[in-house]
């Protein structure tokens, strides 16, 4: 989630009122604060909350909560004779691009950085890291409109932002720091997207760069935004969040015409909100007015349109709102979490267990009367532990990790006991004898079932106990079975059983090998027993995904 | 009072000689020396008795030391070995001449002029030359001399000797019985009822004894069965499933946009090979697309059923919940599930590519967002988390959403899990038409705060000592 840094000074004079009191608020909006610094406060907003992403945003937001403004802020677009055309060669590549014109702003240094601010977090958030949207604000008063978007060759060039020369956009793609970060979204492209003034300068090589320029210094007086992507929803969403920033920060909105299309439309969006609905998903017994003024504390605008309406306009950056429980969400978010009574409802129904579960608490149970210590090792393995160290070949129903993040974790095993015996190891120090078990999630193929292991270590642990500790785990199942000999390399020859019931193998024990003790560095004799319990209870079918 | 029958011998015994030592009353009971320091240690404990230890320090010949008794000393020697006077270049070719000149100047039987040396008189027999003989009677600067010439090694040794105390006089004068006393019962006596004619000894409780690890279900595992038990007493279901799920559930069920990047490989395990699209998948596509029969605007653009058949290690249990849901649209639903779940993460003390997750759901007519709160505070309560508070969250498929706190002495309000009402964008596609309030906590979590850990790697490879180490009742808890 976006971490938003809000210095005091600038959030203090947009809000009207002290640090301390906005910081106590700030977690009931919806955020999380990061850390509370000398003079300013770092908060993770929420992913869906882009309008919170800028100090101008916050501040808004904060003084609706406090009361102190309520409603909804309007945001007026004056028209302008600024065009935009899109070239069609772009219908593949990044065909879609919002602009506006913001006039009469006065950015300092803190509006500055709230700008980049803002613009980094919808890069991440709704840009899917510039990939889906991308942002260039530039100093309109450098370049001449109309201005034109177009895919133009790699052998195009220009000076883009921090270098003194011009550099062709394949230069730029393979040295420009962020060329280097963001070339990957376009470099297999047939033609790159720029946007170009009038006389040829170029403002953008979108997503990578803006040109020098249209450098944005505390001189700018005027600013034309250019939002290029390849989702127009997303592209506006993008737009509108900028524009109505820039508005609160003291600019004003023109619109710009982009292949014959007014932009932005900062208006409102109409909703019905149904009283009872809202109450009756909430728990609460508002209203129609009373969540009127809740919903204008979030800064909608509202007003009871009937005895069980409000009508409601969404402002235009409220992109979150999607659905009407994201207005009821506000109305409890408004209203204060605190005063929302905790209640159980009286919905009746009987508790029951899970078969596959109760069956483990019963092996836990048996496994630790025989006095056994349960372990709980990870699900995902290598091939190394289950399979080389084991001796055993591997299993070709095991299911590889695509991407591992380690070479400790690249398969989901399909076995117990190696686990075990690597956890003897990691404990050869402590005191024996050492028993431990662990019964849990195996998967074969697509399929998820259950396996029981336990291993003890001692000098003398032979094969006889892993004979009478098998029986009896075998006689408290309920379960009679039959030995026969095991050909399983994990085992001393001859000293290994596989566990016949109604016929089919469900399972070994013996002596591990001493080359498999050699493999997992472990000194001292080991017996070892695993069991399939779903071969056993058939009654409990695989669970498939 | 209570005593061993070899108390009771020794205690009559000093009777009769008031003061004894171990080795003479060694003799007499036919024990060794040592074990009757012991009985008289356990009677000075019950004050019948007084041991009383003497150390003394005897000094012994060495091999040297034994030599030069017999032959002299090496200014002994040297000076046996010449007449009136002798150069000191003669007397070097002497074996002794080096520590012997020494010694003769300075005993002052000889003097040395010109190169020569010369006898002062007929010399006494120096202290040292005396000691050799009896070196114990050595006054202590000359046993100095002895033990630093090497001549003579020093031992310590200990004398006891045991009187008995008035307190021990009268209680023999009571009158003592000196019956056979028995340690370890056989079967034989118990049937027999020859017990009854037994002295069985009393044990040493003051000594600890050898620590037995019993077999004990982990402690992690205690804690998440403690959760079950909660849960199951609140009348939920449990839930259990499968951990390899198909992106459709994982994700797109949950509302969650295709190009979301918690669904990338980045983030999430993704598997070989394609899951199949359950029946009613088109109407999670057009949720997606534009909200379906809902008031929702869904996210607009293309879904594409392709990434929806992707196999991933489910990222969280939600996928379960879903597919119940869908399989009982029907009201009351109240169902839980721990399971463990996945995430692309790299191992540190904190964070684990696999972890336990609860989850619960409840589906009913009524149920509400004060009703989702009211669980969680049970929850929790019953966990014993006393104070629970709500603050606004985010969840992609709950709506509204709310993240509980819990306060934690010490540590003050906690963040535990998060909470919602599942998103009509996820309900709708099945039929079901109820509210869903959902629950998810991380179990690894609350096992940290609970067992007080800083590594969350001590749950899954854990220390075998810290496993057995773990009471199973803690704090009264278990």
């Amino acid at each position: 989630m976006p971490v938003v840094s809000l210095p005091y000074k600038y959030l203090e004079r947009l809000c009207g009122i002290d640090r301390k009191t906005i910081i106590d608020h700030l977690p009931m909006i919806g955020s999380d604060i990061e850390r509370i610094l000398e003079d300013q406060v770092d908060v993770e907003f929420f992913p869906s909350r882009v309008d919170l992403y800028s100090t101008e945003g916050v501040a808004r937001a904060m003084r609706g909560f406090l009361e102190l403004e309520t409603g909804e802020e309007v945001y007026p677009v004056s028209p302008s004779s600024i065009t935009f055309s899109v070239d069609e060669n772009l219908k593949e590549v990044r065909p879609y691009i919002g602009s506006a014109v913001i006039r009469d702003i006065q950015l300092d240094n803190e509006a500055i950085i709230s700008l980049m601010g803002v613009q980094e977090a919808l890069h991440w958030v709704v840009g899917r890291g510039r990939a889906k949207v991308a942002i260039g604000v530039h100093d309109l008063d450098k370049v001449t409109p109309p201005f034109r978007y177009y895919g133009a060759p790699v052998s195009r060039s220009f000076v883009p932002l921090d270098y003194d020369r011009e550099m062709t956009l394949t230069e730029i793609m393979e040295e420009h720091p962020k060329g280097r970060d963001y070339s990957h979204i376009v470099k297999d492209k047939p033609v790159m997207p720029l946007i170009e003034d009038a006389n040829g300068n170029v403002l953008s090589f979108p997503p990578i760069i803006n040109g020098e320029l249209t450098r944005v210094t505390e001189s700018s007086k005027n600013l034309l935004l250019d939002v290029t992507g390849t989702d127009e929803r997303a592209v506006m969403t993008a737009l509108k969040v900028l524009c109505t920033t820039l508005i609160t920060a003291g600019g004003r909105c023109e619109s710009v015409t982009v292949n014959g299309v007014v932009m932005p439309d900062l208006s409102p969006t109409l909703r019905n909100i149904d009283v009872t609905s809202c109450n009756k998903l909430l728990g609460t017994s508002f209203s129609a007015d009373e969540i009127a003024t809740i919903l204008k504390k979030m800064r909608y605008g509202a007003e009871k349109s009937g005895a069980f309406t409000v009508s409601v306009r969404i402002p235009c950056y409220r992109a979150d709102i999607m659905h009407e429980w994201d207005v009821y969400e506000d109305v409890a978010i408004g209203a204060g979490f605190g005063t929302l009574e905790a209640e159980l409802p009286a919905t009746f129904a009987t508790g029951c267990e899970h078969p596959i579960i109760a069956l483990a608490s019963a092996v836990r149970d048996i496994c630790s009367g025989l006095g056994y210590l349960e372990v709980m090792p990870f699900t995902l393995s290598n091939e190394e532990v289950m399979y080389t160290r084991m001796q055993r070949e591997p299993d070709p129903k095991a299911l590889h990790v695509l991407h591992p993040i380690s070479e400790e974790q690249t398969l989901v095993r399909t076995d117990l006991l190696p686990l075990l015996l690597d956890l003897l190891r990691m404990n050869k120090r402590r005191e024996l004898p050492q028993r431990i078990f662990h019964t849990g999630d195996v998967v074969s193929s697509m399929q998820t079932y259950q396996k029981l292991a336990l291993a003890s270590t001692h000098p003398g642990a032979d094969f006889s106990e892993a004979y009478a500790t098998t029986d009896a785990l075998m006689r408290e199942l309920g379960i009679s079975y039959m030995p026969a000999e095991s050909a399983d390399p994990a085992f001393i020859p001859g000293r290994a059983v596989d566990i016949m019931v109604d016929g089919k193998n469900t399972g070994v024990f013996g002596e591990i090998h001493p080359g498999v003790l050699n493999q997992f560095d472990i000194d001292q004799p080991v017996i070892g027993i695993e069991i399939d319990l779903h071969l056993l209870f058939p009654g409990q079918k695989e669970t498939k995904s | 009072m209570q005593l061993t029958l070899n108390e009771k011998r020794l205690l009559l015994e000093l009777v009769k000689t008031e003061t004894t030592t171990p080795e003479e009353m060694g003799t007499i009971l036919d024990r060794p020396a040592d074990s009757v320091v012991q009985y008289g240690g356990l009677l000075s404990q019950k004050g019948l008795a007084q041991v009383d230890r003497a150390v003394t320090t005897t000094l012994t010949l060495t091999e040297e030391g034994t030599q030069y008794l017999k032959e002299g000393l090496p200014e002994r020697q040297l000076y046996d070995s010449f007449s009136e006077s002798a150069s000191i270049a003669d007397l070097n070719t002497h074996p002794h001449a080096k520590i012997g000149l020494g010694w003769m100047k300075r005993l002052g039987w000889v003097k040395i002029e010109a190169g020569n040396v010369i006898k002062t008189g007929d010399p006494a027999p120096s202290p040292i030359e005396l000691a050799l003989k009896n070196p114990d009677a050595a006054p202590a600067d000359i046993k100095k001399d002895l033990l630093k010439r090497g001549l003579v090694t020093e031992e310590e040794s200990v004398r006891y000797t045991i009187t008995i105390t008035d307190e021990g006089k009268k209680l023999a004068a009571a009158g003592i019985t000196l019956t056979q006393e028995t340690g370890t019962l056989t079967a034989d006596q118990i049937s027999s009822g020859a017990w009854k004619d037994l002295s069985l000894r009393r044990y040493d409780i003051t000594k600890h004894p050898r620590p037995v690890w019993p077999g004990k279900i982990h402690p992690y595992q205690r804690m998440i069965d403690e959760m079950r038990r909660i849960l199951l007493d609140m009348g939920f279901t449990e839930l259990h499933g499968s951990i390899i799920q198909g992106a459709f559930w994982n994700f797109d069920a949950l509302f969650q946009p295709q190009d979301h990047p918690a669904r990338e490989m980045q983030d999430t395990f993704h598997l070989a090979g394609k899951q199949e699209l359950p029946v009613g998948w088109e109407k999670v596509r057009d949720m997606h697309e534009s909200g379906g029969e809902t008031s929702s605007t869904g996210w607009g653009g293309k879904w594409d059923p392709e990434k929806a058949k992707a196999t991933v290690l489910r990222t969280h249990t939600t996928s379960l919940s879903i597919q119940h849901l869908a399989a009982h649209p029907e009201p009351p639903v109240k169902a839980f599930c721990i399971g463990r779940v996945y995430r692309r993460e790299a191992i540190d003390p904190t964070h684990l590519p696999e972890f336990e997750q609860l989850e619960g759901i409840v589906m009913d007519t009524h149920v509400n967002f004060r009703n989702l709160l009211g669980y969680l505070k049970e929850f929790y309560g019953r966990m014993g988390f006393e104070s629970v508070r709500f603050r606004p969250g985010y969840f992609p498929y709950t709506e509204p959403s709310v993240e509980p706190e819990v306060y934690i002495e010490g540590l003050g309000w906690v963040e535990l899990g998060g909470a919602g009402i599942f998103r009509e964008e996820v309900t709708a596609p099945w039929g079901i038409t109820c509210p869903v309030l959902a629950w998810g906590l991380g179990v690894s979590r609350v096992a940290m705060l609970r067992m007080g850990l800083t590594d969350l790697r001590e749950l899954y490879q854990s220390d075998i000592d810290w496993v057995r180490n773990v009471p199973v009742v803690q704090g009264g808890r278990c």
